[in-house]
């Protein structure tokens, strides 16, 4: 079906509940509704399986408006749907829940209601999810009003209650510190015995407040800032970040700066994947793949090197193009490395398809039918290994993608074999797409001018990062500032499947479901930073800046 | 006099500092050569004591609910065990200090108090990781503790005795490794069960309960369970060499032979992936127990027939 016809139908779904619909972009419909007819409009969605729930947005009019509004957007094929929802600006407005049809809802309506002051009635969780225990009641970051005045710390509360011993059931907390974790995340398993009855999660360790820190920097410093949430996929949020704000300024970005844009992002896949093939292995108890497969990742991290000047934050992306040309010699490099690491990838797909001792902690483990993996909303790979053909690089083509096509890759099977499988495969596509497009660099231009001023609007852009689909939303006012800007990652959309999963298997088994879906938790954490009682290490930002230049100053003396 | 002279030899006892210095080279050996199979460059030649050294010096946090009595006293009980089997092996190819009939069963008795030092340290532990960790370890000792037994007594039956010393004199002028080769097979893979090496290490599996049993254990205490572990490990590999691989004979001959199974070891620990523990239980009972009970069966057979 053609985005046409997908928004025409949602247009004749949502009718009966419709105040008034617009067309903000060619490709999305706004249709405004009361906050009373969400549950219905939403399972009218649902039961004419159109889309599923790719984020929520929350944000304060101001006072002058003196409204709340939400946003939930459901996505299918390039088509975007949003119910656009106002509430009144007062002490914890009422919203019903819609997570009883759509169970990753449950994270996002946490996220409305620790955020936006928003009472969502009858969430089956409103405990916070990403804000600290000694956040005090009743300040909301998202509102208008909010100062760091108001954060100050009080009195932690529980949060997570132990869930105590009960004969032979016991809980085996792992994390926030916890060597199966390489970022901090708490989770609570109740075992019995060796077998999962519960599971719950909290996040947050590692918010830095970076959403509300964008409304206070331009255009331009928020890439860097953006660039900043995710030390693996760096790349993903710079190219949704100016995609968005290109397609807001109208400003047409030369075809060769695509080119590169997709190149980097077919290298930032190969790390990511050699990276999650290391961690699952070595959850696995497989430490040689782990040691052979970052061995390799080496390779790709060197190229990158050489190709921007950095290892994690390339920093190649700026509004209107990128900033470094890829000469012949470049081409030699990635043409070089691409060989190596293709020849390489075959045998991890022959090592995770065929080793038996392998394929005894994989084969049938954590199964996900393709119904499921629909209801929990998964993403990217691990959506993929279900059969489910989500992609936005071929669903939704970006950027360079209509020109250089990547190849969709799926699996019937769902278990953890599969997931194995459909990544080295996706690999094995990269390493293809970006030899095509080193080969059919086009020439010209590789950046054009930005304005300083962007025009009031707002947008949608969608990317596909290693790890599922990244959402971006953002609003403009007409300054030098976004007015709001909104992510979503594709790990908290995988969170659900994989707890859901956890239960009924092994504690053995638990490090391998998790890292299944490629958790990623700083991309999770991005909103708020936390200032404790006494902390001294609390810099401004000119003590911040001098600090930095005296350090490097020093590095760079010479010994 | 003569018991003066006794306690004094027990007390320095310098085949015992040999005995654990042997040890941590062994465990050296065996740790650089997973790190060569994983390419990677792995400790120096003093690192296994360079870490003893450093644990024996830090200061050891006891958790509040635990016994004290069990929780100082079980790391030297297992230290201790492990020393005690080492008097009846021909350790580094030299004869076995003591010898009685029935050595066998006391010295193997002797290698399995580590791991339930281990289980009850764990169960002492008051942490939820070392609990599951405990359990873990006593499931496995029930798993490789009889097909082990089973896979040793082979050579003593062959043998007729079971005198250690008897066993490794009979090894010498017959191969077990060629006459019983199911049962070298299962004793070799009951070692790396006994040691909690990879792929049976799941009862200290890290990335999901830290360190299992000795998760709160810290100092000296961890520092005495690790240098039992790796007195374990020359204990049982000489064991296994002495009654598979042609007896004691030439030490620098029996030194080599202990390292080829050392070898043989680390291949194996880079090659697979852990195990589960139903996994571990259920290939030990399925296979590991038959193939051993087998090979007794023939042995039995072959016997009768011969006289």
């Amino acid at each position: 079906m053609t985005t046409e016809t997908l928004l025409q139908r949602a247009t004749e779904i949502l009718a009966p509940f419709s105040k008034g619909n617009n067309n903000p972009e060619t490709n999305r419909l706004d249709v405004e509704i009361e906050a009373s007819d969400l549950p219905s409009a939403t399972a009218a969605l649902m039961d004419n399986q159109w889309g599923y729930l790719s984020a929520i947005t929350p944000t304060d009019l101001g006072k002058e408006v003196n409204k709340l509004e939400l946003l939930y957007h459901f996505c299918e094929g390039a088509a975007i749907t949003s119910l656009r929802i106002y509430l009144p600006r007062e002490d914890q407005p009422d919203v019903p829940t819609i997570s009883d049809q759509i169970p990753v809802a449950s994270f996002f309506e946490r996220e409305l209601g620790e955020m936006l002051g928003v009472h969502v009635v009858g969430t089956p969780d409103s405990s916070r999810l990403f804000l600290p225990d000694d956040w005090p009641d009743g300040v909301y970051p998202l509102r208008e009003e909010f100062s760091m005045e108001q954060a100050a710390p009080v009195e932690p509360r529980e949060t997570l209650p132990e869930m105590g011993r009960v004969g032979n059931k016991f809980t085996v907390p792992i994390g926030p510190q916890h060597p199966a974790l390489k970022e901090p995340g708490h989770f609570e398993f109740a075992v019995d015995g060796e077998i999962i009855t519960g599971a719950r999660m909290r996040l947050g360790y590692v918010h830095r407040g970076i959403e509300k820190a964008t409304e206070k920097r331009n255009w331009i410093q928020n890439l860097y800032l953006l660039e900043r949430i995710c030390g693996i996929c760096s790349h993903t949020h710079t190219s949704a970040y100016a995609m968005g704000a290109e397609k807001l300024a109208q400003v047409e970005v030369p075809p060769r700066a695509l080119a590169i844009r997709e190149i980097v992002a077919g290298l930032e896949r190969i790390h990511s994947h050699l990276l999650w093939l290391g961690v699952a292995a070595h959850e696995a108890g497989f430490d040689t793949l782990f040691m052979y497969s970052w061995r390799d990742r080496e390779t790709v991290m060197d190229l990158l090197e050489t190709l921007t000047g950095n290892r994690v934050n390339y920093s190649i992306t700026v509004l209107g193009g990128v900033k470094y040309d890829f000469t012949a010699e470049h081409s030699r490099a990635i043409h070089k490395a691409m060989n190596y690491l293709e020849e390489r990838i075959r045998y991890y797909l022959h090592i995770v398809t065929t080793d038996a001792s392998f394929l005894q902690r994989t084969r049938g483990i954590g199964t996900m039918t393709l119904e499921e993996a629909k209801y929990f909303g998964a993403l990217g790979p691990t959506a993929r290994a279900s059969g489910l053909e989500r992609d936005v690089r071929i669903d939704s083509p970006y950027g360079a993608y209509h020109r250089f096509p990547v190849s969709l890759i799926t699996d019937e099977r769902g278990d953890l074999e599969a997931r194995f499988e459909v990544r080295m495969k996706e690999l094995l596509v990269s390493c293809f797409t970006i030899r095509t497009i080193v080969d059919n660099l086009p020439p010209g231009e590789l950046a054009v001018r930005f304005p300083r001023k962007v025009p009031a609007g707002e947008t949608v852009s969608r990317v596909e990062a290693p790890r599922g689909e990244a959402f971006y939303y953002i609003k403009s006012g007409g300054g030098e500032s976004p007015v709001r800007l909104k992510i979503r990652t594709p790990s908290l959309c995988n969170w659900t499947s994989a707890l859901n999963k956890a239960v009924g298997h092994q504690l053995a088994d638990v490090p391998m479901l998790i890292a299944g879906m490629d958790p990623c938790f700083s991309c999770n954490d991005r909103m708020i930073t936390v200032r404790r009682k006494n902390d001294s290490h609390t810099l401004t930002w000119s003590q911040m800046r001098e600090y930095g230049i005296k350090k490097y100053a020093s590095i760079r003396e010479p010994k | 006099m003569n018991t003066i002279v006794s306690l004094l030899s027990i007390m320095f006892f310098p085949v015992g500092i040999s005995l654990i210095l042997s040890g941590m080279l062994y465990e050296w050996a065996d740790r650089k050569l997973v790190a060569r199979f994983q390419n990677r460059i792995g400790p120096r030649w003093f690192q296994p004591l360079a870490d003893t050294i450093k644990l024996l010096s830090k200061e050891e946090i006891k958790p509040h609910s635990v016994n004290n009595l069990l929780f100082y006293g079980l790391p030297i009980v297992a230290l201790s065990g492990a020393l005690t089997a080492a008097l009846y092996t021909p350790i580094l190819g030299f004869a076995p200090t003591y010898s009685f009939q029935g050595d066998l069963i006391v010295a193997l008795y002797l290698l399995s108090l580590l791991t339930m030092c281990t289980g009850l340290a764990g169960w002492n532990g008051a942490s939820r990781f070392s609990l599951i960790g405990a359990t873990r370890s006593l499931t496995q000792l029930f798993a490789y503790e009889a097909p082990f037994l089973l896979a040793l007594l082979g050579p003593a039956m062959a043998a007729g005795t079971w005198t250690i010393k008897d066993i490794s004199v009979y090894a010498e002028n017959h191969w077990m490794f060629i006459a019983q080769p199911v049962g070298f097979v299962v004793a070799l893979i009951g070692l790396m069960g006994k040691l909690e090496l990879p792929p049976f290490d799941a009862p200290e599996a890290e990335t999901e309960i830290v360190a299992g049993a000795l998760t709160e254990y810290s100092g000296r205490g961890l520092a005495l369970f690790h240098i039992g572990k790796s007195v374990e490990l020359v204990v049982a590999i000489s064991l296994v060499t002495a009654f598979y691989l042609g007896g004691v004979g030439n030490p620098l001959i029996f030194l080599l032979k202990t390292l080829i199974i050392l070898l043989f070891m680390a291949m194996l620990q880079s090659m697979l992936t852990r195990l589960r523990i139903d996994q571990t239980v259920g290939m030990w009972w399925r296979f590991g127990a038959l193939l051993a009970l087998l090979q007794i069966l023939v042995i039995i057979l072959l016997k009768g027939w011969l006289a």
